[in-house]
């Protein structure tokens, strides 16, 4: 592979020897992108529940009413990580608990909490993270995936959350329910992952 | 006289086809508009500073190129090269090989179009599925992208529905849920089954080695969800300095391509797995891919490389709307393809030289761009590249005798004047092939050629 | 595009009719002399000229269109501002120009006459300052606002004269940023496309029935009216230089 690599980096010096001068790196100032009504909204967790709401992502600041909602969307199976014990209890009144995700079961488990590493109130989005997220599967396959997000853990913006992006070998930014506008511009939701998308702040 | 094939293609289109490119186009320009109003006082002073944060990337790519390397390898990825498509190609399935993997699922990536991966990867009995729904329809159908993010801007439902009834996905039922539905079921067992995960990427940070992927469908997502390989196609253009440009670029890449703040999945890929974070793939390749970028960098056409990929120039093109993407002839249709493709076509330029042409140079492609690629300028020099390498231009009148004319006064004056027998004769007999095109559809007004300046002198004289 | 910040603001002023106005519109033409005049300016006309190159330019022929730019350069010498009553002309001397010298000796040259270079609207009030215009014109009217003003204060300063003349109506129409396929020789090497934009452009644009379709660039005036003329439905097109001369007459 060197030969391609050394061929490739001397076409490009070649490219670039000749110019006379070359562009700055711009500096720009870290809310430059923030839309101009950013400064006028209310705390971050506030602002987070209504862009969440906005993109399709429902938010709960409870169990039970989200227990309630997986009961009314006729949740048959939902996986919930061992420790939250007060939710599998919640559930368990109405479907099937299982902690342990495992790949024979995708099509089955048709709900699924894992925690969140955070969450973005500029735009609603959920960060999920192979440190939180035990099998990135368990986030995307089931139709109904609810993220634990944590109120302490909502960065403002979106230039916040990138500024603090941890070491992680993989973090997903989720806005809202899995979509495709491919068919005709019309909206479909639920292509490949979930079709409903929820987060319980805790 | 012979025609422009972009003019042929269009002339030809299927109305229904023709409407459906043009509404949805419309649409995506509106939203995009109505988005970037909403949230910015300035949308173009932002756009002006992402085209330079890209202009910068791509002039340092000598050092962000080797940063993005040196990183990527520090978090445990394989970084390989590719100068051609063949190379290219090539570098995947001899990845594949090698670890034995037979079935691959694939993201929507531009790059793999423009390499014709899927037909390499069939060619040495690999099965690859693309798995954006677009995507796979245009597979199963054997067909090309028209959209650069709408693929299959020109088919619609019932194209669709026969389509899944034929690859025995069910009886015929052209709801759009319904294929959708379809299109998940059949997908779940294929991510499953799959050996490796194929993807692009829109950006490289070269400071943290993120490879950065956007999509609403989340199928990039599952192809690095369930294979134990992930295999990035990556242009060597898409590097940009650190995750702190990323705060402007993403901003304005939703906003563009779909009218979205941001899109439903953004990924950021940091390596592949490790011990503590055992979840995603074991093995990560990343091919950085030339396949003449490194000449369009040495051109002047550079600002091309700048592009992230949003479509909102095909949206908004009119010409693009009138003709639809396959009338490009090449992977990237609309103005940014007008320009890309002669270009990535290298030695076989004078081939796709005509597509430049196709324009009205209004500029509405500059206008929506969010890196600010000056299009018609591009579009312009290589019209002037084509001319100077003698391209064929069916339909482009020779201009030597229009320059002498007007570089003498005396001439233009005399021919301004004597030009009014125009007036006497019946133009639609005349045997101007320049004149006759115009004149099929639209009326030409008298002649009233020296008028004004006779006007200016005795207005002089009082 | 963007244009000198300097551009000189004199009031005797060069004008460049533009080839259509000579060939086609010489009303236009005395309009823009009037209407000049009546903002103060004393108005030469260099009698040598003759196009600004953009035939050539666009079909990529730039030897040729050089060669026609040259001959430009030369009749238009000095310091004084060069006012084109068309958007299209105008961008030729101040934006295409320097691009298709950029690799010639004379650059500066051609440099110098681009930053001497006004489009009428966008010199009548950004260059003169003047913000209302007198007069009456009683007239709904649909305007385009011509593709090669992108990014110019063009657009916006025709508007902003239009909309102060007393009695005029601006009226919004569909899409409007689409271009009216007019394109030069696009229009004659892409019949179908150039046509076919030209039509939905003035769907869109008599869509709410306006008395007039207006622009700053005859091109574009030429083309709509061309199509609307051959489609047996015709339309009233003015350009907006029209409206303020016509305007002024009615001011008495």
């Amino acid at each position: 592979m060197s030969t391609a690599r050394d061929q490739i980096f001397s076409s490009v010096r070649a490219a670039l020897a000749p110019l006379p001068e070359r562009t700055a790196r711009p500096v720009f100032s870290k809310d430059v992108a923030e839309p101009h009504w950013l400064a006028t909204e209310a705390d971050s967790l506030t602002l987070f529940q209504k862009r969440a709401e906005a993109t399709g992502t429902k938010c709960f600041t409870d169990m039970e009413s989200c227990a309630a909602w997986l009961r009314s969307q006729g949740v048959r199976t939902v996986y919930i990580p061992a420790p939250l014990t007060r939710l599998a209890a919640l559930c368990s009144e109405f479907c099937e608990v299982t902690s342990n995700y495992t790949r024979a079961r995708v099509n089955e488990i048709d709900a699924a909490f894992t925690p969140a590493a955070g969450a973005i109130a500029e735009s609603g989005s959920i960060i999920l993270s192979d440190e939180s997220t035990p099998d990135r599967l368990a986030a995307l396959a089931p139709w109904h995936h609810i993220a634990l997000v944590s109120r302490a853990e909502i960065h403002r913006t979106i230039a916040d959350a990138l500024a603090a992006m941890p070491d992680d070998p993989n973090l997903i930014w989720v806005t809202g329910p899995s979509k495709t506008a491919d068919v005709e511009g019309i909206l479909i939701q639920g292509v490949h992952g979930p079709g409903a998308q929820a987060c319980l702040i805790v | 006289m012979a025609e422009q094939k972009v003019e042929l293609f269009a002339r030809r289109l299927d109305r229904g086809v023709q409407q459906a490119v043009h509404s949805n186009s419309a649409a995506g320009t509106e939203k995009r508009y109505t988005v970037l109003g909403k949230d910015y006082s300035a949308p173009d002073d932002l756009r002006r500073l992402a085209g330079q944060i890209r202009q910068h990337a791509i002039e340092h790519l000598d050092t962000y190129l080797e940063q993005a390397e040196q990183s990527l390898k520090r978090q445990g990825a394989h970084v390989h090269y590719a100068v051609t498509a063949e190379d290219a190609c090539r570098a995947v399935s001899d990845i594949l090989q090698k670890a034995g993997a037979k079935k691959v699922v694939k993201s929507k990536s531009m790059i793999s179009e423009e390499i014709h991966l899927n037909d390499h990867l069939g060619s040495v009995g690999i099965e690859s599925v693309e798995t954006d729904l677009g995507e796979y329809i245009i597979q199963i159908d054997g067909d090309h992208p028209s959209h650069i993010v709408k693929p299959i801007i020109h088919k619609n439902r019932r194209d669709i529905a026969k389509s899944f009834e034929r690859e025995g996905l069910g009886d015929y039922n052209d709801d759009p849920e319904t294929i959708t539905r379809r299109a998940r079921v059949f997908m779940r067992d294929k991510y499953l089954q799959a050996d490796a995960g194929i993807t692009g990427a829109n950006f490289v940070s070269a400071e943290t080695g993120r490879l950065v992927l956007v999509t609403n469908e989340g199928n990039s997502r599952f192809c690095l969800a369930a294979p134990k390989i992930h295999i990035a196609l990556v242009g060597i253009e898409k590097v940009i300095p650190s995750d702190a440009e990323l705060a402007v670029l993403l901003n304005l890449l939703g906003r563009s391509a779909t009218g979205q703040q941001l899109t439903v999945y953004t990924e950021f890929i940091n390596g592949p797995a490790r011990t503590d974070r055992p979840s995603g793939p074991q093995e990560m390749h990343v091919i950085f891919v030339d396949n003449q970028r490194s000449q369009i960098l040495a051109s002047d056409c550079r600002e091309i490389l700048r592009c992230i990929r949003c479509g909102a120039c095909l949206n908004v093109c009119p010409v693009y709307r009138q003709a639809s993407g396959h009338a490009y002839r090449s992977v990237y249709p609309g103005p940014v393809g007008a320009v890309l493709s002669p270009l990535l076509a290298g030695k076989n330029f004078k081939q796709l030289a005509d597509l430049p042409k196709a324009s009205s140079l209004c500029g509405a492609c500059n206008e929506v761009c969010p890196v600010d690629i000056p299009i018609p300028d591009l579009l312009l020099k290589l019209r002037n590249r084509g001319h100077e390498e003698h391209a064929p231009s069916p339909g482009t009148p020779p201009m030597g005798a229009f320059a002498k004319l007007a570089s003498s006064p005396m001439l233009w004056r005399f021919a301004m004047k004597s030009n009014k027998v125009m007036n006497l004769v019946p133009l639609e007999k005349l045997p101007l092939p320049y004149l006759q095109p115009w004149l099929k559809t639209r009326t030409l007004p008298e002649w009233r050629g020296g008028e004004f300046r006779s006007w200016m002198k005795d207005r002089r004289k009082k | 595009m963007t244009q000198s910040p300097s551009r000189p603001t004199g009031r005797t002023v060069q004008l460049m009719a533009t080839c259509l106005c000579d060939a086609f519109f010489d009303d236009v033409a005395k309009a823009t002399v009037e209407v000049l005049e009546h903002a103060g300016c004393e108005v030469e006309f260099p009698e040598n000229q003759t196009c600004c190159g953009q035939p050539a330019f666009n079909c990529g022929d730039w030897p040729a269109s050089r060669e026609v730019m040259r001959h430009t350069t030369r009749v238009f010498e000095g310091d004084k501002p060069v006012i084109v009553p068309s958007g299209s002309c105008a961008a030729m001397l101040f934006h295409g120009a320097p691009l298709e010298f950029e690799k010639e000796k004379d650059l500066p040259t051609v440099q110098k006459l681009a930053s001497r270079t006004w489009e009428l609207a966008d010199f009548l009030v950004n260059g003169l300052g003047i913000e209302k215009w007198p007069g009456r014109f009683p007239a709904r009217i649909a305007f385009h606002r011509a593709c090669h003003t992108r990014g110019t204060g063009s657009g916006e300063a025709a508007l902003k004269l239009l909309e102060s003349i007393d009695g005029l109506e601006v009226i919004p129409f569909g899409e409007a940023e689409q271009c009216c396929g007019f394109g030069g020789t696009f229009s004659v090497s892409f019949p179908h496309v150039s046509s076919s934009m030209g039509c939905l452009k003035l769907e869109h644009m008599t869509a709410a029935n306006p008395d007039f379709i207006v622009s700053g660039d005859m091109s574009c005036l030429m083309h709509l009216g061309g199509l609307a003329d051959r489609g047996g439905q015709p339309v009233k097109t003015l350009h907006f230089v029209q409206i303020l001369q016509s305007a002024l007459h009615r001011h008495g």
